[in-house]
């Protein structure tokens, strides 16, 4: 019992950086219609990003300053490379997302080197807390939940209550017609790329003193993640959210059932998903048909 | 057709005339490089095999105009299936105990080779095809790669797990000495002429009626719908057609290798073998194969000296993706035609 327990908590917390990465990308998805394959780079480099920034400017605004930097990467990479492929078919920009990828990938080795680098934690997060009889460690357990449910509870307000969160919303069913309307589609779409590599990065960065930080971290991720949006639904934000907690939790308790198929575990969800529902749990009608 | 084929013919013959030593030279007198030193001969092998590799791939691609992002796992699943049939296994699942003793048959291993990339193609190709198109498609393919990816990762009494499985013998060929192909240069003969064989294959498919209904469905999808031609049989049919090159490859790739371990369904080799295609032009018949010889000789030319050199490949990919998405193919074909300036000209 006290195994399970444990096992749902670790769920959680390897759900919330499932969340953070899936939403990021599944903006972009549902809003512009392209996948970054480099999503999982972007993730990747935020937390080497935050690992380098300890050290001078203290925890706590090294994952703030990593989270800023990797999104505003994501705004300048939109501008210089993704925006000239809008005339083409998505693919093109899923191709060129991947190239980049691979260039990420090797400038992170050579600059951070082939090794796992050590990320320590400050005192007051490398505690446990206990509650109820079990030791939680503060920082996983805690702190990386309760940001991230932070977080996003600022997206959902962006989404649901701004007039950026309308255009969003308004350009993920039609994006021609918010253009027609007068919206500056193209600062838009800039934005919406920030606001979804800022996630991945904050995700990078609050995932880097928990599991080891590795050049080919990218590719582990990027997959999870596309598993995740495909399990929640295109460009759904509770689709993000019950996807990525989903398939935290049960490939974590898989750990206990039979440990070998850890990693199926996604896989088999979104086979049975895309057998029962193949727009995902939450996807909309008609997008991607 | 007897052109093209040709061509392709005297390409293959050339190839490990062209390979490059590693200077920067443009393959000048390619005579005096005889005899051919064994590497530059393995290396034509690997882009021989890598082309068949990816121009099954470009039947989905370049011509259905659907990107899977997941055919590493066909390629996998054929080479595989090939060391298993060669080495044997024992492995137990639950109360079911598999045991093979293995047998030197290479006939015979294709045919393993085939049927399972067949089988398990067709069942993905049955699941997504009817679901997903466009980059969701391509989404869902690299997702089920990596299960196959996983599985020869994981099942360690089966598939050996990272290490893989070694020591596999190169088959006897039937009227040549034992141990005929393990000299490198027997070895590209005999695979030039599988590659060829399955050239000629993948042209008849390419450029028969069958071929035609898949560039209407790239072209057009409704329209093919419309035309009465039932869309998704197609679709699924292109995919296990575009499998079972990827899957020939593989069986080609263990004997080449004579080990196999799960990289070869990784999201790289997945990756390497869209960027041949689009390096060397997915528009045209033999573009990927022309791509799967740029792809390696940057490769060989850069791995020498930079390890970190998959950031070239990257660099010349992008460039590519964002300038010339039509490949090296297209760039030369680009130049044969007179431009749109001397045509207004002649004209006026």
């Amino acid at each position: 019992m006290h195994q399970v327990a444990d096992q749902i908590v670790n769920g959680i917390t390897l759900g919330m950086l499932y969340i953070l990465v899936a939403l990021g990308l599944n903006i972009i998805l549902g809003l512009m219609g392209v996948i970054n394959f480099s999503h999982g780079a972007f993730f990747m480099l935020g937390a080497y990003v935050a690992y380098t920034l300890a050290p001078h400017v203290g925890f706590f605004p090294s994952l703030i300053f990593a989270a800023a930097i990797i999104g505003a990467f994501g705004m300048l990479f939109e501008v210089l490379l993704v925006r000239p492929l809008y005339r083409r078919p998505p693919e093109y920009t899923l191709l060129l997302t991947y190239g980049t990828a691979l260039i990420f990938e090797q400038v992170v080795r050579r600059i951070w080197g082939d090794d796992a680098v050590r990320y320590p934690l400050p005192d007051w997060l490398a505690g446990t807390f206990t509650f109820a009889g079990y030791a939680f460690p503060v920082y996983r357990d805690v702190f990386l939940v309760a940001v991230t449910i932070a977080i996003l509870a600022i997206v959902w307000l962006i989404i649901n209550k701004t007039n950026v969160g309308v255009i969003i919303r308004a350009g993920t069913r039609d994006a021609e017609m918010v253009r027609i309307l007068g919206i500056n589609m193209p600062l838009m779409f800039m934005l919406v790329f920030g606001l979804g590599s800022f996630l991945a990065g904050l995700a990078g960065a609050l995932a880097a003193p928990v599991y080891a930080i590795i050049p080919n971290l990218a590719d582990q991720w990027i997959v999870l993640t596309f598993v995740i949006v495909i399990v929640g639904g295109i460009g759904s934000f509770w689709g993000a959210i019950v996807g990525g907690l989903t398939i935290g939790i049960l490939s974590s308790l898989m750990e206990l059932v039979y440990p070998p198929a850890v990693e199926l575990t996604g896989f088999i969800i979104m086979g049975l998903v895309l057998l029962v529902r193949p727009r995902g749990l939450f996807g909309v009608e008609g997008l991607f048909e | 057709m007897i052109a093209r084929l040709g061509s392709i013919a005297l390409g293959i013959a050339l190839l490990p005339l062209l390979m490059p030593d590693g200077s920067f030279d443009l393959y000048p007198f390619v005579g005096a490089r005889l005899p051919l030193h064994a590497g530059f001969v393995d290396l034509a092998t690997t882009i021989l095999i890598f082309g068949l590799f990816a121009l099954g791939f470009n039947i989905l691609f370049g011509h259905t105009g659907e990107l899977s992002f997941g055919h590493a796992m066909f390629f996998a699943l054929g080479a595989y299936a090939t060391a298993l049939y060669s080495k044997g296994f024992d492995a137990t699942v639950g109360p079911v105990h598999l045991q093979f003793l293995g047998s030197g048959n290479a006939f015979f291993a294709l045919l393993a080779a085939l049927a399972a990339v067949a089988v398990w193609a067709w069942l993905l190709g049955r699941l997504i095809v009817p679901r997903s198109s466009g980059i969701y498609y391509s989404m869902i393919t690299l997702a089920f790669a990596q299960v196959i990816y996983f599985i020869a990762f994981r099942w360690s009494d089966l598939t050996g797990g990272e290490d893989g499985l070694q020591a596999i013998a190169r088959p006897a060929v039937p009227g040549l000495p034992a141990g005929w192909l393990d000299d490198s240069n027997h070895f590209y003969i005999a695979a030039a002429l599988v590659t060829f064989v399955a050239v000629v294959l993948n042209y008849c498919i390419v450029f028969s009626n069958f071929g035609s209904v898949l560039r209407a469905i790239r072209e057009n999808k409704q329209r093919a719908r419309f035309l009465g031609y039932d869309v998704n049989k197609y679709r699924v049919n292109a995919f296990v057609l575009s499998a079972l090159f990827p899957a020939l490859a593989g069986w080609m790739w263990t004997y080449f290798q004579q080990a196999i371990n799960p990289d070869a369904g990784s999201i790289d080799y997945s990756g390497r073998v869209v960027m041949m295609s689009l390096l060397g032009g997915i528009n045209t018949f033999a573009g990927p194969m022309l791509g799967a010889f740029v792809y390696w000789d940057l490769q060989n030319r850069f791995a020498r000296f930079d390890r970190y050199w998959p950031e070239i490949i990257g660099l010349v990919f992008v460039f590519f993706v964002l300038v010339a998405p039509r490949g090296i193919a297209g760039l030369i074909a680009a130049l044969r035609r007179p431009s749109r300036r001397a045509v207004e000209q002649a004209e006026a």
